[in-house]
């Protein structure tokens, strides 16, 4: 199977798109993180990884309706692709069964 | 849309939106404005904008091409809509591929590219140190505070026989009386320069050192900053003297000047109450001591006033006034000073002339200021611009040629989508990329000839690198440059159509003048003007180099009166002739070379008004004038004081006097000179002789008797010794009678040499114009030819396999460029004739146009085209048709 490697930061893109269950768009998705993770990220970075994730099939993007709130801008909702999906799960899985091999002490 | 209040910084939406496309953008913006509204409400306006900046500098990183590609929309778009679109473009990503794109075209065609940037480099060379020779002379005086209202006062003469002359010096009395009789002047200053003063210092001398006697408001008036010394004061003491620096060091050592004593030949003393700072290059006054203008008075025996004193135009004076005065209403008011205080109706008349304009115009007409330096900086000008104009039609040439190699390219990239204005670009990207390259090396040929180039145009010229201005100037200049070289190209190669081009149609150029042939006449036309000026000019200043002076000045040479020489003339005069060496010695007032003093007091029998207002040069003699200076005799004899007792009023006239005086027989006729109406009696009549500038025609001449007066004396060496011999003894001679001074003298010829100066300029200047000119034409046409010969390689080897001569081929790639160069020397001949007539206007002695000059540059012109073309087309005819023909 092919599979995507993913950083770290690009995981933590796609497991915020993923938990906001096609809710997610740039700002919401930073505000996200800085709440789950108290990681502040640049917006420059969420976009580019959007992007990518996009590019490599791993998330699906639809634009909404433009809101006043935003000066009249429209917004891009990402959703996960059940490719991103699996690729989260195989990597979830690599990490555990590395978790059980430490020895534990 | 409701309007919003919290609206970040205008600039940085900007950047945004000139980074991203149009779908990037709209959910980007959408998200940065979302989460300023947040910080701005939680943490403040000004944070949240620190915040939005960084987020901004953020997306400047690189980006994936989907956020970055201008499209509208996601969906598919038609070709049409792509193209339309493709106007869009990100302008940082454009500009870097045009560079891109440039710098490879640039390395590809080496060849091509050294020919433009050769010749560009050399033309912004050329004009580069023309329009820094312009800013220096157009700033020359400038450093004064003043200057906007110092003014020079100048005579007039009455338009009498001809035009009125203007003389740039007035009565002695005049600048007093200017400032005491006008609220309007507030300070008037004399100016007298003297350079013959012995200075001594304990038991040192110092002779040869120029400076003047001044007013003491010619410190007030013009900005001659003192080192110490009190500028208020230093020249209102008596016995004072203000010096330079470099004077003072010259005098004193590293002593210091201020309060020192100095000796003033041997009758008197002054002491330093001031050091000047030495005076810059670019003043005209080029002193080194200041003397109060009393010193002067005592030397001459009292200030002259009276009506007589304002009978001589013999003082320059210079005006400051007032902010608020108004110059035309004081010009009235000076107008007639002279004629009133001197009673006569019938001189000259006064007028101011401003600072402004005394380094340029140095030429009167009726009064007018009509030429001088201002000619040369006019012809430079337009010089250094038709330099720049031939390089430019260079790199258009050579591009436009180049052009049908990269049709192709213009076709992809039109088909591609690209549009005619970002072809444009690409073009105007290159030509801006050549004429850089050439600007930097520009830069460094002008470091290395300016040392040449000052001593050429006797200027101090530095390249400003420390002045901004002068960068500005360069980039503006670089610009204009490349948008001139580059425009021709930029337009008429993005107008290629694409379906043309693939169909191989476009090479047929069905114009019977294209706009290359335009170019190329253009090029060879200049070069072939300015051949022909250099030509004339050279034959102008030879002609005129040449000329009968009506003197004879080999073994001649002039001494001037200084120190004791007047008083023992007549011994040296004897010891000088008893020893053999000098077979002939005279006195006189002036040398020849300055066109003595100028009179308008002279009357005779039956005059008429309108010749009485001629100038007449004088000079005077007290024996062998005629045998001193080699003139020639027509009538009567010379002038002998020491065999005719009466010849202390004896005159000599020379025919250009004798036919303006009207006389059939001129010896023994009297001549009136001044108010008291001194008698002097012709008795003899010489032939013309040149009298000041060697371009003047002969004016008329009196040389008065030993009751005039005398500043200098002339010696005719004896031909029978070698002249470094009879120098030497002639300087054992004035040691002995004029011991404190050394001997000083000046070689007539050389003297003669020195009037040339200017002309020897000009020539020289316009020598090495055509030159560039002519190289960089050849230049153009040595690519040009090259590109074409490479062009019809193909049908070179078709006609040499079916027989063709090499003589016959390379006669086929020649005739063409020669028939443009035909063409231009047909254009360029009625040009260069009219204007060289007018240039050759300019002197009252003058050559006339000789044909053989224009045949001359014609040929010269053709020669070297011919030379460049048939280099490349030899080679083409030469190659091997195998060769050419075998990559099909």
């Amino acid at each position: 199977m092919y599979r995507n490697f993913l950083g770290e930061f690009e995981e933590l893109i796609l497991l915020t798109v993923a938990l906001l269950n096609g809710e997610g768009y740039g700002a919401r998705i930073v505000e996200e993180l800085a709440g789950q993770t108290g990681r502040k990220a640049a917006l420059s970075a969420v976009h580019i990884s959007l992007y990518r994730l996009e590019d490599k099939g791993l998330v699906r993007s639809h634009l909404g309706g433009a809101v006043p709130e935003r000066g009249g801008r429209s917004k891009r909702f990402y959703t996960i692709t059940t490719d991103g999906m699996e690729t989260l799960r195989s990597m979830r899985d690599v990490r555990q069964s590395l978790w059980k091999l430490i020895p534990s002490m | 849309m409701q309007e919003r209040k919290n609206n970040p910084p205008l600039w940085l939406r900007f950047l945004l939106r000139c980074r991203l496309n149009e779908q990037a953008h709209d959910e980007v913006e959408g998200d940065l404005q979302e989460l300023y509204d947040v910080y701005a409400k939680e943490q403040g306006k000004l944070k949240a904008g620190w915040w939005y900046a960084k987020q901004v500098i953020g997306f400047l990183r690189p980006l994936p091409t989907r956020m970055t590609r201008r499209y509208k929309s996601q969906k598919k778009l038609s070709h049409h809509q792509r193209i339309i679109n493709s106007s869009y473009i990100n302008p940082l990503d454009m500009i870097s591929n045009f560079l891109k794109i440039s710098w490879r075209r640039f390395k590809h065609g080496k060849g091509f590219s050294m020919i433009n940037s050769m010749g560009l480099s050399i033309a912004l060379t050329a004009a580069l140190l023309i329009l820094m020779w312009i800013r220096y002379e157009w700033n020359f005086d400038s450093f004064h505070k003043n200057k906007d209202r110092l003014y020079q006062v100048y005579g007039l003469t009455a338009a009498g026989n001809g035009e009125s002359q203007a003389i740039p010096a007035v009565p002695e009395p005049l600048g007093p009386l200017v400032e005491r009789q006008f609220a309007e002047a507030e300070a008037t200053a004399r100016v007298k320069s003297y350079d013959g003063f012995l200075f001594r210092v304990a038991d040192r001398s110092f002779t040869g050192i120029k400076g003047a006697w001044v007013d003491p408001a010619f410190l007030d008036m013009f900005s001659f900053p003192l080192m110490q010394g009190d500028g208020n004061r230093a020249l209102r003491q008596a016995e004072a003297i203000l010096i330079t620096g470099s004077m003072a060091k010259r005098l004193f050592g590293n002593d210091n000047a201020l309060g020192r004593t100095i000796r003033i030949d041997s009758n008197s003393q002054a002491i330093v109450t001031g050091i000047l700072k030495d005076f810059p290059r670019d003043s005209r006054f080029q002193f080194e001591f200041l003397l109060p203008w009393s010193h002067f008075e005592r030397l001459a025996g009292g200030g002259s006033t009276g009506a007589e004193a304002w009978l001589r135009n013999n003082t320059t004076t210079f005006v400051q006034l007032r902010p608020d005065a108004a110059l035309a209403s004081f010009n009235t008011k000076i107008r007639n000073l002279s004629r009133v205080n001197a009673g006569r109706n019938d001189i000259w008349t006064h007028f101011l002339f401003p600072l402004r304009q005394w380094h340029l115009y140095t030429e009167f007409e009726n009064g007018e200021p009509s030429g001088g330096l201002i000619n040369m900086i006019r012809i430079f000008g337009l010089i250094a611009g038709f330099i720049v104009l031939i390089a430019c039609i260079n790199f258009m040439n050579l591009s436009t040629a180049r052009s049908e190699k990269r049709a192709k390219e213009i076709g992809v990239r039109k088909t591609a989508g690209a549009s005619r204005y970002a072809l444009m670009g690409q073009f105007l990207t290159e030509a801006w990329l050549t004429v850089s390259v050439s600007a930097v090396l520009s830069l460094g040929i002008t470091i290395l000839v300016l040392p040449y180039f000052n001593s050429l145009m006797d200027a101090s010229l530095s390249i400003p690198f420390g002045e901004w201005r002068f960068w500005i100037l360069l980039i503006a200049f670089v610009s204009f440059t490349a948008l001139l070289a580059g425009c021709y190209p930029a337009f008429y190669l993005s107008a290629f159509k694409p379906t043309g081009i693939f169909r191989k149609q476009f090479r047929k150029q069905t114009a019977s003048i294209t706009p290359r042939q335009v170019m190329v006449v253009t090029q060879f036309s200049i070069a072939i003007v300015l051949i022909i000026a250099t030509l004339v000019i050279r034959e102008q200043v030879d002609f005129a180099q040449s000329r009968d002076r009506g003197y004879s000045d080999k073994n001649l040479i002039r001494v001037d009166f200084l120190g004791d020489i007047e008083k023992n003339y007549p011994l040296i005069r004897q010891e000088l002739l008893n020893s053999g060496t000098a077979i002939s010695v005279s006195k006189t007032l002036s040398g020849f070379t300055n066109g003595g003093a100028r009179s308008w007091g002279f009357r005779w029998k039956a005059e008429n008004p309108k010749d009485t207002n001629t100038a007449i040069s004088m000079f005077s003699a007290d024996a062998d004038m005629v045998k001193t200076a080699g003139l020639q005799l027509l009538a009567g004899r010379d002038i002998d004081i020491n065999h005719y007792s009466t010849d202390s009023s004896a005159v000599l006239i020379n025919e250009t006097a004798a036919k303006l005086m009207g006389f059939k027989d001129p010896v023994g006729q009297l001549l009136f000179q001044g108010a008291k109406r001194k008698a002097w009696t012709i008795v003899g009549v010489v032939k013309d002789f040149v009298s000041g500038s060697p371009f003047d025609l002969a004016s008329p001449v009196v040389i008065l008797g030993p009751d005039a007066w005398f500043s200098t004396m002339y010696i005719r060496l004896n031909p029978g010794q070698s002249t470094t011999a009879a120098l030497e003894k002639s300087a054992g001679v004035f040691k002995k009678y004029n011991p404190a001074y050394p001997f000083a003298y000046n070689f007539v010829d050389r003297e003669y040499a020195q009037q040339f100066v200017e002309e020897q300029k000009i020539k020289t200047m316009a020598g090495w114009f055509s030159v560039l000119a002519i190289a960089i034409s050849c230049l153009g046409l040595f690519g040009l030819s090259a590109y074409l010969a490479e062009m019809r390689i193909k049908e070179i080897a078709v006609r040499k396999v079916l027989g063709a001569s090499v003589i016959s081929i390379s006669r086929l790639l020649s005739i063409n460029f020669l028939k443009l160069v035909a063409v231009a020397i047909c254009i360029s001949i009625p040009v260069a004739w009219i204007a060289m007539n007018k240039w050759l206007e300019n002197y009252a002695y003058r050559t006339s146009l000789h044909w053989w000059i224009f045949a001359a540059a014609a040929l010269l012109a053709l020669a070297i085209a011919f030379t460049t073309v048939s280099f490349q087309s030899i080679k083409a005819a030469l190659s091997n048709p195998t060769k050419s023909l075998h990559t099909e």
